[in-house]
């Protein structure tokens, strides 16, 4: 190609420019409809059952980002959000157990097995694996969820597993082991919308 | 060009590279959670702390004051005091919502009655520095009159106590509180013609955890006009106490120079002094009751 004159030149530097731009404006416009899936409101219940009580809690802010091009996970929760049936049940799960003065939220942080993109997850179960941070101490943990499309088309994250006291050095005193599981049965449902920047 | 590409470019990686901890940071934000637990129950030893009952929650409430451990009163011919009961009481609060509490009782001392309205009017939070509880407690004494003409008429029985608590909770361990208050009481109820109706009260004490389940309370009260003239000399009530806590259960051990246990009682009568003898043992027992669910979620 032969340029006739600086003017000719002066144009395709400005659209060679442009071009850059607008690529990189359509780039960044299908990363933040797509690379990121987030919630804030997604649910976390938990479920103790002991011979004299059963006790559940439930939460519903939970937050959660999910990085759609590599399967990476975060979810964290306040563990002052959890509700109780029972005020007294909340005030003492706060103060004596999980101590939220201390140790405010739960959080995981963790990837999702052999992801090859999120369509491929749809309608089987799959393993997250990552490690969960509470009560201020880590615990590497395998857990299985599955993605669930809604009505609406958004996705749904769900996934059921259980969390032993002791490995998160949650103390339960021997008088009350009739009260309190040492296993809590967690439920985790957690709807997803694309990340707007 | 190349600089301006290069920018664009740059621009684009920064977008890449935006953490997922940091958003999950940004996604936290405008957390603010009121701080709960500022006390276990509604009594330090003496004094009323900010806590109130929680919405359907009963809570029955039993104390006990002994008699003096040494002095006149006191010593091995009263078992140190275990033989005598200065005041017993007994008393229901109940949770109208989780900000306000009724709540009636009955003392030994004058056999009085006494109504109780608490609200919780400011709650500690990251915004917001000190907790702040309004306590108001009508007393009424029933017992019969020791003289003619005591009481002339009812309203003359009638005492009432107003208070203002605030607190904070410093850390888990430790909170601290601070409680201006006036008691008003009718001619009949001085202790001399010189006494005075309207009383000031400025209460301060605290709790400090020892263990997860085990605190440590104190709790003093400065009363106005301890100099005026009545027939015993008149001391500020000081109370040291330990608490456990064991789930629904609270129980405090805890030693005091007041005979009384409320305080339209204790803040104008309290005639016994920690110098000389005049301190006695003294416990609670509270059992609290869920009478509903707390939410229908």
């Amino acid at each position: 190609m032969i340029f006739k004159n600086r003017y000719h030149i002066g144009i395709l530097r400005i659209s060679f420019l442009l071009k850059i731009f607008c690529a990189c404006i359509i780039l960044n416009a299908s990363q933040s409809k797509a690379q990121f899936l987030q919630s804030k409101s997604g649910n976390i219940t938990f479920f103790s059952e002991a011979p004299i009580e059963n006790i559940e809690a439930s939460s519903n802010s939970v937050i959660a980002l999910i990085n759609s091009e590599n399967g990476e996970i975060a979810i964290k929760v306040f563990l002052r959000s959890f509700e109780f049936e029972k005020a007294l049940m909340q005030e003492h799960f706060n103060e004596n157990y999980v101590e939220s003065d201390k140790y405010p939220s739960a959080n995981f942080k963790g990837e999702i097995v052999d992801f090859k993109g999120l369509s491929k997850l749809q309608k089987k179960e799959f393993s997250i694996k990552g490690f969960l941070d509470l009560h201020g101490v880590k615990k590497e943990r395998t857990v299985i969820a599955k993605l669930v499309e809604l009505n609406n088309g958004n996705l749904q994250l769900q996934s059921n597993f259980k969390i032993a006291c002791k490995d998160h050095d949650i103390k339960i005193p021997k008088i009350l082991w009739k009260n309190i599981a040492e296993e809590i049965e967690v439920s985790l449902v957690i709807p997803l919308k694309p990340k707007e920047l | 060009m190349k600089k301006i590409t290069f920018c664009i470019v740059l621009f684009q990686l920064s977008l890449f590279a935006q953490d997922m901890d940091e958003m999950m940071n940004q996604f936290s934000e405008g957390n603010d959670f009121e701080v709960e637990a500022t006390y276990k129950s509604t009594w330090l030893v003496l004094s009323q702390t900010n806590e109130t009952q929680n919405a359907k929650d009963l809570n029955f409430w039993i104390a006990h004051r002994f008699g003096d451990i040494g002095g006149e009163f006191g010593g091995s011919s009263t078992l140190y005091g275990l033989d005598v009961a200065t005041d017993l009481y007994i008393g229901f609060d109940y949770g109208i919502t989780d900000h306000l509490t009724v709540g009636i009782g009955r003392s030994k001392y004058n056999e009085t009655y006494n109504g109780l309205i608490k609200y919780k009017l400011l709650r500690q939070s990251d915004k917001m520095p000190v907790s702040v509880t309004l306590f108001d407690q009508l007393a009424w004494i029933t017992r019969e009159e020791f003289s003619n003409n005591e009481f002339n008429q009812e309203s003359d029985r009638i005492s009432n106590f107003f208070q203002a608590v605030i607190t904070r909770k410093f850390s888990p361990g430790l909170s601290l509180m601070l409680s201006p208050g006036l008691l008003m009481r009718p001619d009949a109820q001085l202790l001399s013609a010189e006494d005075q109706n309207n009383l000031f009260a400025l209460s301060m004490g605290g709790r400090l955890k020892l263990f997860k389940r085990i605190s440590l309370l104190v709790d003093y009260t400065l009363v106005e006009g301890l100099g005026r003239e009545a027939n015993e000399e008149l001391y500020n009530p000081l109370g040291i106490g330990i608490e456990f806590e064991t789930g629904g259960h609270v129980f405090s051990l805890n030693f005091q120079n007041s005979q009384y246990i409320i305080a339209n009682n204790f803040i104008p009568n309290t005639s016994k002094s920690w110098t000389d003898g005049g301190v006695r043992f003294g416990f609670a027992i509270s059992r609290n009751f869920s009478l509903g669910k707390k939410k229908n979620n």
